[in-house]
C-alpha cells in the first residue's frame, strides 16, 4: 500500500521510500523516512499534492502524487 | 572544487550560519549585520550565500549566511552552494541554526555537520514556538550528548543572538573537542575496517576528516565516489563491498542503510533531550491555516492576496500621486519661469527626474512592497503553492514556481534567482523564462500610473488578467516542447507566523533605499541625458530608427521610440520620460485611450530590463537570456500590434 491510497485524516507508518536516491534523500531531509508515523492532512484540488504531517514533530510537507505513490506504508487503521 | 583546504591564516574569524531551510539563518544574519539579506517564511529565501564583516567583541568576523540545506548531500543548487562552502576549509566555526520546534528533523543535519569535524555551536531558534508546542528541551542534556554548546534564541526579536556569537568566538579560540556520533556496532566496525585501509594519497588530496569521507562514501555520495575513484579505485571497491555487506545484514537498500542508522540515532537523541507535554486548544494561526488549506479558503486567500496587493497599491498610489500633483506642478512652473536657455534644459531634466521618483514611482511602490513583504513573512506563499500546484501542472509549471512568480511581482531579479529552489533543470528553465512576463513593481507602477489613472480600474484589471494569461500560456507551450516529465513537488510547509512590524519596515526600507540609491540616480541622469539629446537632436535619430515599430506596428507617436528604448535600462524610465518626450504632463491629451492601452501592454511585455537579462544569463546561460529576449519581444509585438490593429 502507498501513501497515495490514504484518505484525508488517515495515519500510517512509512515502511519504505522508493523512486530513486534523490527522492528518498529529499524526503529523509524533511524527516519523512521509514519508521515515521504520518497523517494525511489534506489532498489539494486538481490532483494536486498531499499535505503530510509528521506526527512526532508536527512538521508539514507537501508531496506530489507521483512521489506519494513511491512511499510505501504499513496500513494502520485506527 | 574544494581546492584550497588549508585556511590562509589571518586575524579574521570566519563564522558560517548553516541549517535547514527556513530555520532563521538570514534573520540571525540581519540581526547581527543590519538588514542585508531578504527573509521570508518559506524554504529557500536564500539561494546563494551572502557574507559581511561585523565587529564582535573587538574582533573582525566574516559572517556567512548559507542557503538552507536539509542534508549535506547536495540535492539542488542551493544545497550545493552551502556544502561547497562548508567543505572549502575556510570556515572557523559553524553556527548550526536549528528550528527548535522541529528539533527531531533538524538534528539529522546537525549530526551530518558534526561528522565534518569543524568547531560548531547550536543556535536553538524559535524556542518560543517549541514551548508553545509543549516541547521542553533539556539544553544541558543536548550539550553533554553531542559535545556541542547550544543556546536558545528568538532571532526575530534579537534575543539570545549575542550569547550565541560570544560562544562561537570562544570556541574558535579554544581547541574544539568533538564528540563524533557513534553508530551501531556493525556500522562502527565497518567504518573501522575501511579506515584501516584508507589510502595516504587520498589523505593528501582530500584534506578532510577521514571518518567524514568514509561516511560520505557509505552514503553513496557521487561526488566523493568520483574523487576517490580517481585516487584509488581499489579502495573504492573495498568501500562498496563493505557497504553492500552492511545493506545485506540489515536488509536495507544500499543507498539508505547508513541514513537509517542516523535516523535511529537522531530519534534516540531526541527522546533523551526533549520532553513533550500534551497541550490543549488550537491557536489562532492554526485556525487560519485550516481555513487556508481548504479549497474554498485557499482560493479566497490567494485571490484576496493578489487583490489586496494591487487594489491597495492602486488606491493608495493614486491618492498620494494626486496629492502631490499640485505642489510638484507649482514647483515646476516656478523653476521654468526663473530659468532660460541651456540652464532651463538642465533644470527641467533634474526636475523631471525628481518628480518621477517622488510623484510617480514611490506612491505605488511603497504599498506594493509592504504587502509583498507581508505575504513573504506570514508563510502564505507555500500554502498558495500547495493549492495551486495541481492547476499549475496543467500549465507546465510547478507548485514551487509560485514563489518565483509572486516574488516576480516585486522584482524579476530575485524571482529568477528563486527558481533555484526547483530541483529539476526543466522546471527551472520554464520558470525562468516565464518570470520576465510578470509585471514587476516597476511595470506595475506603469500600469497603475497610466492605465489606472487614464483608463480606469476595469482596464487595469483586464491588463493584469491578460498578463497572467500570457505568462501561463508561455509556460504551457514551453513545457509541451520539452519531452521530460516533472517528477513532482516536495516542499516544506512551515506554520503560519505573525509578521513582525519592524521586520516588514526594514525590508521595505531596504528595497526603497535600493530604488533611491540605484534606480533614482539612473532615472535622474537619463532625464538629463534625454533633455540634452532633445536639445542636440539625437533623440530624433533613435525615434526614426524605431519608428517602424512605434508608428507602423504599434500606431504610436514616433516620439515614444526613445522612451521605449530607455525602458530597457529601467522600466520606470518609459513612464517617466513619457512626459518629457510628449512635452506634456497630461498624457491623455496627446494619446488616445487605445494608444495608451497599446503602450501599456507593450511596455509590460517587451524586452526584460538589463538587470533581468543579466540575471537570466548568470542563472540559465546565454541561451536562456537570448531566448527570453526573443520571446518577450515577439510576444509584445504580436499582442500590442494586434491590439493597435483592432482598436
Amino acid at each position: 500500500m502507498t501513501l497515495l491510497e490514504l484518505k484525508e485524516g488517515d495515519t500510517a507508518v512509512i515502511s519504505r521510500v522508493s523512486g530513486g536516491k534523490g527522492v528518498s534523500a529529499r524526503m529523509a531531509g524533511l524527516g519523512l523516512h521509514a519508521g515515521k508515523k504520518v497523517r494525511v492532512v489534506r489532498a489539494a484540488p486538481f490532483r494536486g499534492p498531499l499535505l503530510i504531517e509528521d506526527i512526532s514533530s508536527g512538521a508539514r510537507t507537501m508531496i506530489g502524487r507521483g512521489i506519494a505513490s513511491h512511499v510505501e506504508i504499513l496500513d494502520e487503521k485506527p | 572544487m574544494w581546492k584550497s583546504l588549508t585556511k590562509s591564516h589571518n586575524s579574521e574569524t570566519v563564522i558560517a550560519l548553516a541549517g535547514q531551510p527556513n530555520c532563521g539563518k538570514s534573520t540571525i544574519f540581519n540581526a547581527v549585520a543590519g538588514f542585508k539579506v531578504n527573509t521570508g517564511n518559506f524554504s529557500g529565501t536564500t539561494v546563494s550565500y551572502t557574507e559581511t564583516h561585523v565587529y564582535i567583541g573587538g574582533r573582525t568576523v566574516r559572517l556567512i549566511d548559507l542557503p538552507g540545506t536539509y542534508s549535506i548531500s547536495a540535492n539542488d543548487i542551493a544545497e550545493r552552494v552551502a556544502r561547497d562552502y562548508l567543505l572549502s576549509g575556510q570556515v572557523d566555526v559553524i553556527i548550526n541554526v536549528v528550528d527548535a520546534s522541529l528539533l527531531s528533523r533538524s538534528l539529522e543535519l546537525t549530526l551530518q555537520l558534526m561528522e565534518m569535524n569543524v568547531p560548531m555551536v547550536i543556535g536553538l531558534n524559535m524556542i518560543d514556538d517549541a514551548q508553545k508546542k509543549g516541547m521542553e528541551i533539556d539544553i544541558q542534556a543536548l550539550t553533554s550528548l553531542t559535545g556541542l554548546e547550544a543556546y536558545p534564541l528568538i532571532a526575530v526579536q534579537g534575543s539570545g543572538v549575542q550569547e550565541l556569537f560570544d560562544a562561537a568566538l570562544k570556541i574558535s579560540e579554544n581547541n574544539f573537542h568533538r564528540v563524533p556520533p557513534v553508530y551501531d556496532r556493525d556500522v562502527e566496525e565497518c567504518i573501522a575496517r575501511i579506515e584501516a585501509r584508507y589510502p595516504s594519497l587520498l589523505r593528501e588530496r582530500l584534506k578532510m576528516d577521514t571518518r567524514f569521507v568514509i561516511i560520505r562514501l557509505l552514503e553513496m555520495d557521487e561526488e566523493f565516489e568520483r574523487i576517490v575513484a580517481e585516487a584509488d579505485r581499489e579502495f573504492l571497491e573495498y568501500v562498496i563491498e563493505n557497504r553492500r555487506f552492511l545493506a545485506e545484514i540489515h536488509d536495507w537498500p544500499e543507498s539508505g542503510v547508513f541514513a537509517s542508522h542516523r535516523h535511529a540515532l537522531v530519534l534516540d537523541l531526541f527522546e533523551q533531550v526533549v520532553a513533550v507535554k500534551s497541550r490543549t486548544g488550537t491557536s489562532l494561526s492554526e485556525k487560519i491555516d485550516r481555513f487556508v488549506i481548504n479549497p474554498v479558503g485557499g482560493l479566497v486567500a490567494t485571490v484576496g492576496a493578489f487583490f489586496l496587493m494591487f487594489a491597495v497599491s492602486f488606491w493608495f498610489g493614486n491618492l498620494i500621486a494626486d496629492l502631490l500633483e499640485v505642489p510638484l506642478e507649482t514647483l515646476g512652473s516656478f523653476l521654468m519661469s526663473h530659468t532660460s536657455g541651456p540652464t532651463a534644459m538642465l533644470v527641467s531634466g533634474v526636475y523631471d527626474g525628481f518628480t518621477a521618483g517622488v510623484g510617480i514611482v514611490l506612491p505605488y511602490l511603497v504599498p506594493l512592497l509592504v504587502i509583498l513583504s507581508l505575504l513573504e513573512d506570514t508563510g502564505l506563499l507555500p500554502r498558495i503553492a500547495f493549492m495551486a500546484d495541481g492547476l499549475l501542472h496543467r500549465f507546465g509549471l510547478h507548485g514551487k514556481s509560485v514563489v518565483p512568480i509572486i516574488m516576480g511581482y516585486g522584482c524579476n531579479v530575485p524571482a529568477i534567482m528563486a527558481a533555484r529552489n526547483l530541483e529539476y533543470e526543466r522546471d527551472r528553465i520554464i520558470t525562468m523564462l516565464m518570470v520576465p512576463f510578470i509585471a514587476c513593481s516597476a511595470r506595475t507602477v506603469i500600469i497603475l500610473a497610466l492605465a489606472g489613472k487614464y483608463l480606469g480600474a476595469g482596464y487595469t484589471t483586464l491588463i493584469y488578467l491578460g498578463n497572467i494569461a500570457i505568462a501561463l500560456g508561455v509556460s504551457s507551450v514551453l513545457s509541451r516542447l520539452s519531452a521530460d516529465m516533472s517528477p513532482g513537488i516536495i516542499m516544506d510547509v512551515p506554520p503560519l507566523r505573525k509578521p513582525y512590524f519592524h521586520v516588514v519596515i526594514r525590508k521595505v526600507w531596504a528595497r526603497i533605499m535600493e530604488f533611491l540609491l540605484f534606480a533614482w540616480p539612473v532615472i535622474a541622469i537619463s532625464s538629463i541625458v534625454l533633455a540634452v539629446f532633445s536639445y542636440v537632436g539625437i533623440d530624433d535619430v533613435i525615434n526614426r530608427v524605431l519608428s517602424p515599430i512605434t508608428t507602423y506596428i504599434l500606431d504610436l507617436p514616433s516620439e515614444l521610440g526613445i522612451t521605449l528604448f530607455l525602458g530597457i535600462f529601467r522600466k520606470e524610465l518609459t513612464l517617466i520620460m513619457l512626459n518629457s518626450a510628449l512635452g506634456t504632463t497630461d498624457v491623455s491629451a496627446v494619446l488616445s485611450s487605445a494608444q495608451l492601452l497599446v503602450l501599456v501592454v507593450f511596455t509590460v511585455l517587451y524586452i526584460p530590463c538589463i538587470a533581468t537579462i543579466s540575471t537570466l544569463w548568470k542563472e540559465g546561460g546565454w541561451k536562456v537570456a537570448l531566448l527570453s529576449i526573443a520571446l518577450n519581444t515577439s510576444i509584445a509585438l504580436a499582442v500590442a500590434g494586434s491590439l493597435a490593429f483592432l482598436l
